[in-house]
């Protein structure tokens, strides 16, 4: 029972992870009909960022107070995460409005192929850490409930309550700000946005930036977990099943359909695996998605558009 | 000698309504044999979706006494499933006698002839008979009946019947939004009506996909020009071949005969369009890069190569000078001379639906408001203040 | 002024409807299929042969398979990797389990094996497109890169799924050498450009541009998707099956299943980008661009770098390389989507006019 429940919550966490990448998918794909490939080298473009300049601006302001480093890093790198989505709407989207979904598709390929390159190349390509003063010492749970209780990290707890943060703080974003209201508009269709006189260019960048920041946020969580490297950027790869099981215009699809892949990638790895050889997490969740699009395309909370680009 | 496969043995000539048969030097020994024989008629008459005459070729053909009762029976349910009626030439002097006497009994004609020619000649009588017996019933050529479709809320039809004669030009026309555009999509199968029944050349039915109704002879063109943007005019006008066109997979990755043969065979056919449409001169051009104008001409002459029966022409001269309208019009009206094509389609410009038409339905918010000649609609007050009321 | 096509008029449909219409270009075409087979051996060494000759060949058969499918049908892949590892693992086991099956009888057969998994495949795409479409093709690339790790009947119980297969054979020409190599898979890629450009110049090929470019008026001449779409997912997925055999059994000798993970197919998408979208000519452009820009980066980067004083590490080019890539996919999908086979017609035809430019 105790170790159903940890398998469980493990899924749960790492579930909570898929679902903030899901997020800056669902964000960027409702404001302009792009589909982010590129969402993981974000990921993995922000996080290098973090881990390397909260060691870098100790080095260059000569100081050890762990905090401000990682503070001032923060701000760097969201300064940096923003400088991104300008570019990407200046030299890409731009060009390319009203092309195909699968042209954009493509696009964003690319864009994922140069961030990763232009991130190794500038913050280099090996392990870095992350360490914002995570706590890190397991707990016992529940152990009044049944025998032997359940193990936790006190890590997760922390990363699932900054994600639970930032969810909230978006959906405040969403409807209370004028601009939030504009990117709705956007969402709901282009032209009439654009004839309402919101400009477009600029909704971009700004989904853009928000995608950066809950790349950073996914990034600094993933990153104080497991270490920053390149197999950060596959995490977009993981997270794609995400948006199809909850759909791509939904946020609450985005967190609910990652909790559900989640889960069920570490239940079935551990209930199934051992029966097929193991290793089916990946595959696991990519055809949950494919049964999906088989008979329910729009996903779980996706409005009822079927032939979608 | 060359042996043919049962397969060669059946040939469409689509001008005479006409499925030849090809029983020559076969030999029927069983009743297995008449039916694999006769399976495979069934099926490419099947494919078909209509009916036709036969004309069945038995010279030196040798049916078994043991195979007579089998063959005697398929034949006669290839006729009731998909016949119009049948002539026969050379028949043995035993296959003559079987096929006098079952004809004795069912009360049909033998219908034999010694040669071929003389056979297409009676087929000829047969079939001006039976065009007159039709016309005499005046069994519409499409008859639409309470037709009415919705999209979610949005009533874009509401129980709209109309007849359609055989070799006339019909219009439809009626303010913007009024469904006309949605009427020919039921017609050839896009939308499905929640309600009614279309009626062509004898076939009911209430749904159907769009192929269906291009094997029926059904072709049409696309308000918003609905090209193959990246393939040349030629080849956009090629894919109206698409239905004819037999060879598989295989024979076409080598070019082989078959495949290489039908290419041809189709070109020569396109290339008839392309000088009757008069667009020689664009043949390779990728059709993106053509003007309007020419592209509704393409749009036309990819529904043309498709020969059809009944030619659905969305709003054909939208967007055109003075100049392209004319053209537009003599080869509509070129197409219905020579082909005998029927023809319906949607225009605003009244002038040339009065030019054009023989029959015009008008419809508004989805309703028939009136039908009838041009002049008889045009002076319709219920359509003048139909107008009137949408350009206010 | 050799290159002149004025003042030749086609007499017949017939020789219009030639594979080169233009007596030139089948000229020119004949002569370097001519000098592939007997010049090259002749002039090219081993390494050569092995680092571009030989994966640029198998690659473009690759990309031809991948072309049919993304440029020609308009259907988008990811998981073309997946089906060239099902190409090598099923003619592995062809090979290994029929006695006396021919290696190629087995890569052909790995081919149609491919065709069948792509089928399979294929049928998401009656109902979504795009996006969506992709989504279908990874779970065959994850997939596939479970099942040959872990199953281990289709790698005849060997460790982490690594198989080899020994010297191959073709009717009594052992192909050992780099040289046999070389003209083996020229070969194949001779007769298999040559099929895929009879089909996409008849009837099937004009219903795959058809689907790509209008499917509602597709339908309504009376293509059926299903067929349409469902023949470019099989003859596609044959073409890489093929190749994927080739690459397994002519090019590594032995391999793992990372031989043809989602990198190999994102690598074939880009070629297929980069090379020209619904091109023959753009399949080879592409394979050839992708085989030898990183050769040319791992020369030049250290020299450049060493103008300026700086040492360039084996890792840096490797990053600079994803970048430009990316930047290349980048560039053409919006200054010319249609890739290097279209800058090259584009610049053939202005030496064709040449002097006259108007
Ligand atoms: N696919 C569709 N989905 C939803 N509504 C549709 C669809 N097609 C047509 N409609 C609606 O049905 C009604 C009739 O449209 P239709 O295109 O048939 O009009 P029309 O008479 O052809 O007009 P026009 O002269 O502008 O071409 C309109 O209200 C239109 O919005
Ligand atoms: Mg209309």
């Amino acid at each position: 029972m105790s170790f159903f429940l940890e398998t469980l919550l493990g899924g749960l966490m790492s579930g909570m992870l898929y679902s903030l990448v899901a997020l800056g998918f669902v964000l960027i794909y409702k404001a302009s009909g792009v589909f982010n490939f590129a969402q993981g080298a974000m990921v993995l473009f922000a996080a290098l960022s973090m881990a390397r300049f909260s060691e870098w601006i100790p080095e260059w302001l000569g100081m050890d107070n762990l905090l401000m480093a990682n503070l001032l890093a923060i701000v760097v790198s969201v300064v940096v995460m923003f400088a991104v989505a300008w570019l990407i709407e200046r030299l890409v989207l731009r060009h390319l409005v009203n092309q195909e979904g699968a042209t954009l598709l493509m696009a964003t390929l690319g864009i994922g192929y140069f961030l990763d390159g232009l991130g190794q190349t500038v913050f280099g390509s090996d392990i870095y850490k992350i360490d914002v003063g995570m706590p890190k010492e397991p707990v016992m749970m529940l152990e009044s409930v049944f025998e032997g209780g359940i193990l936790i990290n006190k890590e997760d707890f922390v990363a699932a309550l900054i994600s639970a943060m930032l969810v909230l703080a978006l959906t405040i974003f969403f409807q209370k700000t004028s601009t939030g209201r504009a990117l709705r508009a956007v969402a709901d269709d282009h032209q009439a946005a654009q004839s309402i006189g919101i400009p477009l260019g600029r909704i971009w960048v700004i989904v853009w930036c928000v995608a950066g920041i809950t790349a950073l946020v996914a990034g600094i969580i993933w990153g104080s977990k497991l270490g920053v490297q390149f197999s950060l950027q596959t995490v977009a790869l993981r997270a794609l099943p995400v948006v199809i099981l909850g759909g791509l215009t939904s946020v609450p699809g985005a967190i609910i359909g990652g909790l559900i892949i989640g889960v069920g990638e570490k239940l079935s790895e551990v209930f199934l695996g051992p029966y097929v050889g193991g290793g089916i997490e990946i595959w696991f969740a990519y055809m949950l998605a494919l049964m999906f699009l088989l008979f329910r395309p729009q996903g779980l909370f996706g409005e009822k558009i079927i032939y979608r680009d | 000698m060359t042996i043919k496969t049962n397969t060669e043995r059946i040939t469409f000539h689509d001008a005479i309504a006409t499925m030849e048969v090809d029983f020559a030097n076969m030999t029927f020994a069983d009743a297995a044999q008449v039916d694999t024989m006769y399976d495979e008629i069934e099926s490419r008459l099947t494919e078909t979706g209509r009916r036709w005459f036969f004309l069945v070729i038995y010279t030196d053909c040798v049916i078994a006494p043991e195979a007579w009762d089998r063959f005697a029976e398929r034949g006669k349910n290839a006729n009731i499933n998909h016949g119009l009626g049948s002539v026969r030439v050379g028949a043995t002097a035993q296959t003559r006698d079987a096929i006098r006497q079952s004809a004795g009994q069912e009360s049909f004609r033998s219908n034999i002839y010694d040669s071929r020619d003389q056979a297409l000649l009676a087929l000829g009588e047969m079939r001006k008979r039976k065009r007159d017996m039709q016309a005499a019933t005046e069994e519409a050529f499409l008859r639409v009946e309470n037709v009415s479709l919705s999209f979610g809320g949005v009533k874009a039809i509401t129980g709209v019947s109309f007849d359609i004669k055989r070799g006339e030009i019909s219009s439809i026309i009626g303010p913007n939004g009024a469904g006309k555009s949605s009427m020919l999509n039921v017609i050839n199968g896009v939308y499905h009506p929640q309600e009614g029944a279309i009626t062509f050349l004898g076939n009911v039915r209430r749904q159907m996909n769009p192929r269906a109704a291009a094997t029926q002879g059904i072709a049409r063109t696309f308000q918003n020009i609905a090209l193959f943007k990246g393939m040349s005019v030629l080849d956009n006008i090629m894919t109206g071949r698409n239905l004819k066109m037999k060879a598989n997979l295989l024979q076409q990755a080598f070019w082989l005969g078959p495949a290489q043969r039908e290419e041809l065979e189709h070109r020569v056919k396109v290339e008839e369009i392309i000088d009757f449409l008069e667009i020689q001169h664009i043949r390779k051009t990728p059709v993106g890069r053509l003007p309007y104008g020419l592209q509704k001409r393409v749009d036309l002459a990819r529904a043309l190569a498709m020969e059809p029966q009944l030619l659905l022409l969305d709003e054909p001269m939208a967007g055109m000078n003075v100049e392209e309208k004319q053209d537009m019009c003599r080869f509509i009206l070129d197409v219905n001379d020579q082909f005998g094509t029927t023809v319906l389609l949607i225009e605003h410009d009244m002038g040339v639906v009065m030019d054009l038409s023989d029959f015009v339905v008008v419809l508004d918010h989805g309703e028939k408001i009136a039908e009838g000649t041009a002049d008889e609609v045009r002076s319709d007050p219920v359509v003048i203040s139909a107008y009137l009321g949408a350009s206010h | 002024m050799f290159y002149r096509e004025n003042g030749q008029f086609k007499t017949t449909y017939k020789s219009d409807q030639q594979v080169f219409a233009i007596p030139q270009d089948r000229w020119a075409i004949l002569a370097i299929i001519a000098f592939a087979f007997l010049g090259i051996p002749l002039l090219v060494d081993e390494y050569i042969f092995r680092a571009i000759l030989i994966p640029f060949l198998i690659l473009s058969l690759a990309a031809l398979g991948v072309n049919i499918l993304v440029g020609y049908c308009g259907q988008i892949t990811l998981g073309a990797g997946a089906f060239m590892a099902v190409g090598a693992y099923a003619a592995y086991n062809f090979l290994i389990r029929v006695s006396g099956m021919p290696a190629l009888g087995a890569i052909l057969l790995g081919g149609l094996t491919a065709a069948a998994v792509g089928i399979v495949f294929g049928i998401p795409s009656l109902r979504v497109r795009g996006l969506y479409l992709a989504v279908a093709t990874l779970a065959a690339q994850f997939f596939c890169d479970w099942a040959f790790l872990r199953v281990k009947w289709f790698t005849n119980d060997s460790s982490s799924g690594s198989v080899s297969v020994a010297d191959i054979s073709l009717m009594g020409w052992t192909i050992n050498s780099a040289t046999d190599k070389y003209l083996f898979c020229l070969g194949i890629l001779v007769v298999f450009s040559l099929m895929a450009k009879n089909l996409v110049r008849s009837a099937i090929g004009r219903q795959w541009m058809a689907i790509r470019d209008m499917d509602v008026a597709a339908t309504v001449i009376g293509i059926r998707p299903m067929y349409a779409k469902l023949s470019a997912f099989a003859v596609s997925s044959f073409y890489v099956g093929v190749a994927g055999g080739l690459w397994g059994f002519v090019h590594l000798g032995s391999w793992e299943p990372a031989a043809f993970s989602i990198d190999r197919s994102f690598q074939l998408l880009f070629m297929v980008i980069i090379g020209g979208m619904g091109s023959i000519a753009g399949s080879f452009f592409g394979a050839a661009f992708i085989v030898i820009l990183p050769i040319f980066l791992n020369q030049m980067l250290p020299l450049i770098g060493g103008l300026f004083g700086l040492e360039v590490s084996i890792a840096l080019v490797a990053h600079v390389e994803i970048m430009v890539f990316g930047a290349l996919i980048i560039f053409f999908l919006i200054v010319e989507p249609h890739g290097i086979a279209r800058l090259w017609s584009t610049g053939r035809e202005k030496l064709r006019l040449w002097p006259f430019p108007h």
